[in-house]
């Protein structure tokens, strides 16, 4: 134990000096190993940390990010936003649950909830604030909207959780199904509540041959992604293959389809794509290292024997692991807690006998939280940009959006068949 | 050094976004010929190789645009020349890592000669070339980084933009 701890030190006092988190990891890794093993080690600590940045599985997050981008590129989020208004514009605060029907449509295509704020709110925080809504609430619900693209799948931080505790990654996208319906709806449930108390405004009345025909213009955008998910899910195309045909039919849908995608929006697309990937892939590769002499002196092993010393309840486990993910999701970003923190505490899981699908979904919600609660929020950061809002301000209202994901989080601890439902019926 | 960035930052942009596609054609390729029941022996293990490319040579990329996942927060609010030394050591730090990576991978060539891929005849030599090189292109990246730094051309820490890039991920 003594051991970890120092080693998390050193680590975190390089991140704190501002060294990107994977050269801390390396730096702590390679030192360690010098001093333990001498310097013949070296070529060793080269092999592995090419081989940590090979994994097959792991392709399908250069691959969804691409699609996702691509995809927004060719005009969808308009079309989305069209048809997410013509279902849900009619409620008080009608804007407020269109940016969160249309972050529910978009999650299906897009692993990332910052993709997924960027794309959308760029639109609908501007729309909101043209129609009276006070900045920090436009930004707010924008913000927690967006969580639900990393629950419902395709998602990012689900493909690293499980390449990281080598679980079936198909089996943890369709536990996210229910929880991420179950979401949107809360969130929908306290934008009600919070526009009568800010007195709102409705969009236009209903209409079915509105929904008829925004839905047909959104159609495609919506129906491919779903196509493609379903051969995953059936088992049909794996995640990775899955995710190179959501780019094909995304370069359909943009240059065929719609024609509303540009070379240079595709050229854009592509090396966004390429340096999300490689600055996560590189935090991969480099705690390859750590991980290895992590395992060498049998550090998790530790971890999970200490704990069982004080408890062997698999809910109060939980609990703990809650705390200890709310806590890292506020300092951490996403991949950077699941690659860091996952290796550590899975053989912990185990002996709790928690079932790790269920944990993974349980870690994912978490850090989905993580990126609403300041300081460190990538999502929340981007909506209160282009709010041009104090995140504290959005913070100030956000609070009861991150109260309802909470509550959604124990919901899916503590009932795990609101999760695990479809995983059961369908594969088990 | 901005102009230089620049340049050099536009050609690793060629080199990384041709890997990206390279990479999502292979695979596609890859699924095409499995449904059609002709499944590629070197299919996998060649899209893990080129996965590899892609990570080492886009974080030579990730360092010119300084998009790296990392925490400026504490740094930023430091006084400004508490802040510049830091930024420093945190720059020399970074450049000295990649330079070991680097000279260890030259090392190890000898001891991989003759070896190949399993599924095909690519020397190991070929494929183990990233380290060096992608380690050499960061150190280039991060020491037009530290010039800025101690000559002050530049504002420390990173920019926005790199921020926002990086954590497009989430």
């Amino acid at each position: 134990m003594g051991i970890m701890l120092g080693l998390f030190g050193a680590v975190l006092a390089l991140i704190l000096i501002n060294v990107p988190i994977a050269v801390a990891l390396g730096i702590v890794a390679l030192t360690a190993m010098i001093v333990t093993h001498g310097w013949g080690v070296l070529p060793n600590l080269v092999i592995v940390t090419y081989n940590g940045a090979t994994s097959f599985p792991l392709l399908a997050i250069p691959l969804f990010i691409l699609a996702g981008a691509i995809m927004n590129a060719s005009g969808i989020s308009r079309r989305l936003i069209a048809f997410a208004s013509s279902l849900f514009g009619w409620i008080r605060g009608g804007l407020a649950h269109v940016s969160i029907g249309a972050s529910l449509f978009f999650a299906e295509i897009s692993g990332s909830a910052v993709a997924d704020v960027a794309a959308l709110g760029s639109i609908l925080i501007p729309g909101m604030k043209s129609k009276g809504y006070p900045a920090p609430m436009a930004a707010a619900v924008m913000s927690s909207a967006a969580t639900l693209a990393v629950i419902i799948p395709p998602s990012i931080p689900m493909i690293l959780y499980a390449v990281m505790a080598e679980t079936s990654v198909v089996q943890l996208f369709v536990a996210g199904i229910v929880p991420g319906i179950v979401g949107g709806a809360g969130l929908m449930g306290m934008a009600y509540a919070l526009a009568r108390r800010y007195n709102l405004p409705r969009e236009e009345a209903f209409s079915w041959r509105r929904v008829r025909s925004t839905g047909r213009d959104a159609l495609w955008a919506f129906l491919l992604p779903i196509i493609i998910l379903g051969g995953i899910f059936g088992g049909v195309v794996t995640a990775t293959e899955g995710a190179a045909l959501a780019v094909v039919a995304a370069l359909l849908v943009g240059l065929v389809i719609y024609r509303e995608l540009h070379l240079g929006d595709l050229r854009k697309a592509v090396l966004e794509g390429a340096i999300q990937t490689a600055v996560v892939m590189l935090l991969v590769a480099t705690s390859a290292l750590l991980g290895t002499y992590l395992t060498e002196v049998q550090a998790p092993q530790a971890l999970a024997y200490a704990v069982s010393e004080f408890t062997q309840n698999k809910w109060v486990v939980l609990a703990l692991l809650n705390c200890l993910f709310l806590l890292l999701g506020m300092f951490l970003h996403s991949a950077a807690a699941i690659i860091l923190v996952v290796p550590v505490v899975m053989p912990l899981v185990r002996a709790a006998h928690i079932d790790p699908v269920h944990f993974g979904l349980i870690v994912t919600i978490n850090l989905g939280i993580g990126q609403q609660t300041p300081p460190v929020a990538s999502v929340l950061m981007v909506a209160s940009a282009i709010a041009k809002e104090s995140i504290w301000a959005v913070t100030r209202v956000n609070i009861w959006f991150i109260a309802v994901l909470v509550a959604v989080l124990l919901l899916v601890t503590y009932v795990p068949v609101t999760g695990l439902g479809l995983v059961d019926f369908f594969y088990r | 050094m901005q102009r230089f960035r620049d340049a050099y930052g536009h050609l690793l942009e060629w080199l990384v976004g041709a890997l990206m596609v390279i990479l999502f054609v292979e695979v596609t390729v890859g699924v095409v010929f499995r449904m059609t029941g002709h499944s590629l022996i070197w299919y996998d293990e060649l899209a893990s190789v080129l996965l590899a490319w892609l990570t080492f040579y886009g974080s030579a990329l990730a360092s010119v645009k300084r998009a790296h996942i990392g925490c400026p927060e504490l740094v930023d609010k430091a006084p400004p020349r508490l802040r510049r030394a830091l930024n420093i050591v945190a720059q020399l730090l970074v450049i000295g890592f990649f330079a070991i990576l680097g000279v260890v991978g030259v090392q190890i060539m000898p001891v991989l000669t003759g070896d190949t891929l399993v599924s095909v005849p690519i020397p190991m030599n070929l494929v183990q070339s990233v380290i060096p090189v992608s380690a050499l292109l960061i150190i280039i990246a991060e020491i037009t980084h530290l010039v800025d730094l101690v000559t002050g051309a530049k504002p420390p820490s990173s920019t926005e933009s790199g921020i926002a890039l990086a954590d497009g991920l989430h």
